[in-house]
C-alpha cells in the first residue's frame, strides 16, 4: 500500500516536473531529452564566471542532467581560440563582449542558425542573421567617487565632460581613468564606436589627454582605483559592472549620459561543429527568454535585455535612477553587423591607435 | 446519332483547352518575371556593392610612400542596407600585394585592370559570393600602379528581392489569369446561347408545328438556322410527296379492286353459262392488272428506299444486262418478239445498285413489250456517255411517245392512253432509280421509229 502510493505520488511529481518543463521551452522534446540523458555544454566565454554565474546556475537547475563546463578568455585569446579550434575540443556555446570580434567570427562562418520564436523578443539590432545574438544590454557610463564630487556639479553628458576637463584641469588631472584601448577589446569597441557615434568625440580625446587619463587594461582596476580615491572619474565604463560595484558600494556613483549612452551587449553564438547543438540551443533559448532575463534583472551583474525584465539590473530600473528634470536616456545600442568590422580591419586599426595614442598618452617632455 | 467520338461537352473542352493555354502562358510569363526579378535583385544590390566598393576605393591613400587604406565606417553601413548579408573585401596593391582585408577573396577569371567595377560570383567559405573589383591607378611618386578593392557579401539579400518581386507578380499573374478565365467562360456561355435557344426553341415544338425557326441576326449562327430550315422544309416536301403518293396508290388499288368487284358482281348475275369464260377471262385482266399495280408499287417503294439508305457498289453493267435480257428472252420465248443487244464500251464497271438498276431495265423491257407490236424489235444496248459514264439504250420498234407527251410520261399513274393495262409506274420506277443514281433519264425516238430511252450513269469511264 505504501509503495503504491509512493509510486502515485513520484508519478505525479514527474508528470509536475514535464509540465513545467514544458513551459519553460516551446520544444518539449528538448528538455525531455535534455532532462532524461546526461550531457554535458562546453562553454567559451569572455565574461567574468561571477557575472554569469546566477544565469548558469539557473539553468542548472532546470536542467540538472546537462553538466555545463565554462573556460574564460579575455576577448582577444578567445578570438584567437577560435580559429585555431582543434577537433578534439570544440565548444557549443562561445560568448563574449567583443561585439566586433564575435560578428567577424560569424562572418568568417564559424556560427551555426539558431532559429526560435524567442527570437521575436530580441531586439533587431541584437541579432544578426539568426547566428549571433546579444543576451544583454550594457549601457556605457561614467563613474564618479561621490565624496570627490561633493559640491561639484556632475558631468552628464559628454560635452559636459569635456568641458569640465578643461575649465578644472588641476581637479582632474592624473585623476581620469579609462580603458586602454591596445589591451581593452571592450575599450577599443566603445572608443571606435565613439569616433561614429558622436561628433566631439576627437575633443574629448584631447581634453582627456590634457587631463593626463590613466589606462588600465580592466574594469576592475579602474573602479577599485576610483573607490580608493585614487580617481574621481571613471570614463567610459561598462555599466553592468560598474552598477553591481555601485550597489555595494556606496563610495561610488554612476552617471548614464543624456547626450547618448552606448550599449554593448554580450554577444552569444553556437559554433558550426558544435558537439551538443541541441543542448546549446536550450542553453541560448532559455538565455534570451524572459524567465532567463529575469534571472540577469535581479541578481546581475550583466543588465537584462529584454523589455519585460525587471530588478534592479534592468532598462526599466536604469531609466528610473538615472532620470533628471524629466529628461529621458538616449540609449544608444551598438547594432550587430558587418560596420563593426571596419574597426578590426588592420590598417584602420593602426591608425586609430595612434590616433588614440597621440591625443590621450599626451607625452609632458614634448609640448 | 451515331459518332465515333465520345460525347464531350463545348463549353467544357473550350475552358479546359483556354485552361491549359493560359497555364502554358503562365509558365512562360513566370520564368520571364523569374529572370526579370533576378535582373532587377542583381542590378539593385551591384549598385549597392559599387558604391560601397568606390567608397572602399575613397579611403586607398599614400602614406610614406606606400598605398594604404582608411576602411570608411560608411562603405560598410551601406552594406548594412543587406542586412543580413555577410561582408569580405580585400584591397590589394599592384599584381596581388595585400594592403588589407580577407587575403584569400577570389579574384575574377581574366581579369585585366580598368577603370570600370568588374562583377563576379563566386564560393567562398561555402557561401555562394557576388563581388565587385573596383581598381584605380595611382599617380603618386613612389607608389604609382593599380590599387584593387575587392568587395563582396553573400547573397540573401538579393534572394529576398527576387522572391519578393517574383511572389508578388506571380500573384498578380496568377489574378489576371483566374480574371481572364472567368472572363473567357462567361464569353462561351454568351456564345453557345443561341445554340441552347435553337434546342429549346425545337424541343418545345409540337409535331403540327412546321413554322421555321426565326431568323438570327447573329452571323455565325445564322448558318445552322438555315440549314435546320431548309431541312425542315425538305422533310415537309417529303412528306408531302408521301401523302401525296399514298392518296394515288390507294386510288389506284380502289379503283382495281372495285373493277374487279363489278366484273365479279356481274359475272355471278349472268345467267347464260356460255357467256362466263369471257367474264372470267375480264376478271383475270382486272387481276392481272392489279397484281401488276401492286408489284409496281412494292417496287417503286423498293426503289425508292433503297436510293434512300443504299450505297452503290462498284457493278459490271454488261453482266447486269445480259444477265437481264437472257431472263427477258426466256420470259418470252414462245412469242414473236425479237431482242437484241449491242455493247460499245471497254470498261462497262460502274458504281451502281444492282438490284434497283435491274428493276429499272426489267421495267424499260417489259413497257417496250406491253407498249410495242406482236413483232416488236427490242434491243439493249450499253455505250460510253459523250463526256463520262455509261448510257443504257432500250430501242424498240412500238408507236414511241410524241415529244409534247414525254414529259408527262414519267409522272407517277400518268397512263398516256386510257385502252392499255399499264400501271403508269414503270417509268416512274425508272426515274427514281436513275435519280438515286445521280443519273440522267432521256425519253428519245428510236431508229426504227419507235421509243428510245437512254438512261445515263454517271462515272469517270472513257
Amino acid at each position: 500500500m505504501r509503495t503504491a502510493l509512493l509510486g502515485l505520488a513520484s508519478l505525479v511529481l514527474l508528470a509536475t516536473a514535464l509540465l513545467g518543463a514544458r513551459q519553460f521551452n516551446n520544444t518539449g522534446l528538448e528538455s525531455a531529452r535534455a532532462q532524461s540523458e546526461e550531457q554535458s555544454l562546453l562553454i567559451y566565454s569572455a565574461t567574468d564566471r561571477t557575472a554569469i554565474a546566477p544565469l548558469l546556475d539557473a539553468f542548472q537547475r532546470l536542467y540538472p542532467a546537462v553538466t555545463l563546463h565554462y573556460r574564460e578568455f579575455n576577448t582577444m585569446e578567445l578570438d584567437q581560440k577560435m580559429r585555431q579550434l582543434s577537433n578534439y575540443e570544440t565548444p557549443d556555446l562561445v560568448i563574449s563582449s567583443a561585439m566586433d570580434l564575435q560578428v567577424r567570427l560569424v562572418n568568417d562562418g564559424f556560427a551555426q542558425a539558431f532559429e526560435d520564436p524567442v527570437l521575436n523578443e530580441l531586439p533587431d539590432w541584437a541579432n544578426w542573421r539568426n547566428e549571433a545574438f546579444g543576451f544583454s544590454y550594457e549601457p556605457i557610463v561614467f563613474v564618479y567617487n561621490k565624496a570627490a564630487f561633493n559640491g561639484r556639479d556632475l558631468p552628464r553628458t559628454h560635452e559636459a565632460l569635456a568641458t569640465a576637463l578643461r575649465s578644472d584641469g588641476l581637479f582632474f588631472q592624473h585623476r581620469v581613468g579609462s580603458y586602454d584601448v591596445r589591451t581593452s577589446g571592450v575599450g577599443y569597441l566603445v572608443a571606435s564606436q565613439d569616433e561614429v557615434t558622436s561628433s566631439i568625440s576627437g575633443r574629448l580625446q584631447e581634453s582627456l589627454g590634457r587631463a593626463f587619463t590613466q589606462v588600465y587594461c580592466c574594469t576592475a582596476q579602474i573602479l577599485d582605483a576610483i573607490s580608493s580615491g585614487e580617481l574621481v572619474l571613471g570614463y567610459n565604463m561598462l555599466g553592468s559592472y560598474a552598477l553591481a560595484r555601485a550597489y555595494a558600494d556606496p563610495r561610488l556613483g554612476v552617471i548614464v549620459p543624456h547626450d547618448y549612452a552606448l550599449v554593448v551587449s554580450r554577444v552569444a553564438f553556437i559554433p558550426k561543429q558544435a558537439p551538443n547543438p541541441a543542448g546549446a540551443k536550450t542553453l541560448l533559448r532559455y538565455m534570451l527568454s524572459l524567465e532567463g532575463q529575469q534571472v540577469i534583472g535581479q541578481q546581475g551583474e550583466l543588465v537584462a535585455i529584454h523589455p519585460q525584465a525587471t530588478g534592479p539590473y534592468s532598462v526599466s530600473a536604469l531609466q528610473q535612477q538615472q532620470t533628471i528634470h524629466q529628461q529621458s536616456l538616449n540609449f544608444h545600442p551598438i547594432a550587430l553587423g558587418p560596420a563593426l568590422m571596419v574597426y578590426l580591419d588592420q590598417s584602420k586599426r593602426r591608425r586609430f591607435v595612434n590616433e588614440w595614442q597621440n591625443a590621450l598618452l599626451y607625452d609632458p617632455i614634448i609640448p | 446519332m451515331s459518332t465515333t467520338e465520345p460525347d464531350y461537352s463545348l463549353r467544357r473542352r473550350l475552358v479546359s483547352r483556354t485552361t491549359i493555354l493560359l497555364m502554358v502562358v503562365l509558365l512562360m510569363l513566370s520564368f520571364g518575371v523569374w529572370h526579370y526579378a533576378r535582373q532587377a535583385a542583381d542590378y539593385s544590390y551591384d549598385r549597392l556593392l559599387n558604391s560601397a566598393s568606390l567608397s572602399i576605393m575613397e579611403g586607398v591613400l599614400v602614406r610614406n610612400g606606400e598605398p594604404d587604406l582608411d576602411l570608411p565606417y560608411a562603405a560598410m553601413e551601406m552594406m548594412q542596407l543587406a542586412p543580413s548579408d555577410k561582408v569580405f573585401y580585400q584591397v590589394t596593391h599592384q599584381a596581388g600585394v595585400l594592403i588589407t582585408g580577407y587575403p584569400d577573396l577570389p579574384r575574377p577569371p581574366g581579369f585585366t585592370p580598368s577603370e570600370k567595377p568588374h562583377f563576379y560570383n563566386a564560393r567562398y567559405k561555402g557561401e555562394a559570393l557576388r563581388l565587385v573589383m573596383q581598381s584605380k591607378r595611382l599617380t603618386e611618386a613612389g607608389a604609382s600602379g593599380w590599387v584593387h578593392v575587392t568587395l563582396a557579401h553573400t547573397r540573401n539579400a538579393r534572394q529576398e528581392l527576387l522572391a519578393d518581386i517574383l511572389y508578388k507578380a506571380l500573384l498578380t499573374l496568377i489574378g489576371v489569369m483566374l480574371l481572364a478565365l472567368v472572363i473567357v467562360w462567361l464569353g462561351i456561355n454568351r456564345a453557345l446561347q443561341p445554340l441552347s435557344l435553337i434546342s429549346r426553341t425545337l424541343q418545345l415544338r409540337t409535331p403540327a408545328d412546321t413554322s421555321q425557326l426565326s431568323a438570327t441576326p447573329i452571323q455565325e449562327v445564322a448558318p445552322l438556322v438555315e440549314a435546320i430550315n431548309s431541312y425542315q422544309q425538305q422533310l415537309l416536301h417529303n412528306l408531302d410527296t408521301m401523302k401525296i403518293f399514298i392518296a394515288d396508290a390507294s386510288h389506284q388499288i380502289r379503283t382495281a379492286l372495285s373493277a374487279t368487284q363489278a366484273q365479279l358482281d356481274i359475272a355471278a348475275q349472268v345467267a347464260d353459262p356460255v357467256t362466263l369464260p369471257h367474264r372470267l377471262g375480264k376478271i383475270r385482266q382486272e387481276h392481272l392488272r392489279l397484281s401488276r399495280l401492286t408489284n409496281q408499287l412494292l417496287a417503286h417503294a423498293m426503289v425508292v428506299h433503297r436510293g434512300d439508305t443504299q450505297q452503290l457498289d462498284s457493278i459490271d453493267i454488261d453482266v447486269l444486262l445480259k444477265q437481264i435480257l437472257t431472263e427477258c428472252v426466256r420470259d418470252h420465248a414462245h412469242s414473236d418478239i425479237e431482242f437484241g443487244y449491242h455493247c460499245r464500251c471497254k470498261n462497262s464497271v460502274a458504281p451502281a445498285d444492282g438490284v434497283s438498276l435491274r428493276e429499272a431495265i426489267r421495267n424499260l423491257l417489259d413497257n417496250a413489250v406491253r407498249y410495242g407490236p406482236s413483232n416488236n424489235q427490242i434491243t439493249l444496248g450499253l455505250e460510253p456517255a459523250p463526256t463520262a459514264g455509261l448510257d443504257i439504250i432500250v430501242d424498240d420498234s412500238g408507236p414511241g411517245i410524241p415529244p409534247h407527251l414525254r414529259r408527262q410520261a414519267l409522272q407517277r399513274f400518268s397512263r398516256l392512253s386510257s385502252t392499255n393495262e399499264g400501271s403508269g409506274l414503270g417509268l416512274a420506277i425508272v426515274e427514281a432509280v436513275t435519280q438515286a443514281h445521280r443519273g440522267e433519264l432521256f425519253i428519245e425516238s428510236s431508229p426504227s421509229g419507235g421509243l428510245r430511252i437512254r438512261l445515263r450513269l454517271p462515272g469517270q469511264f472513257t
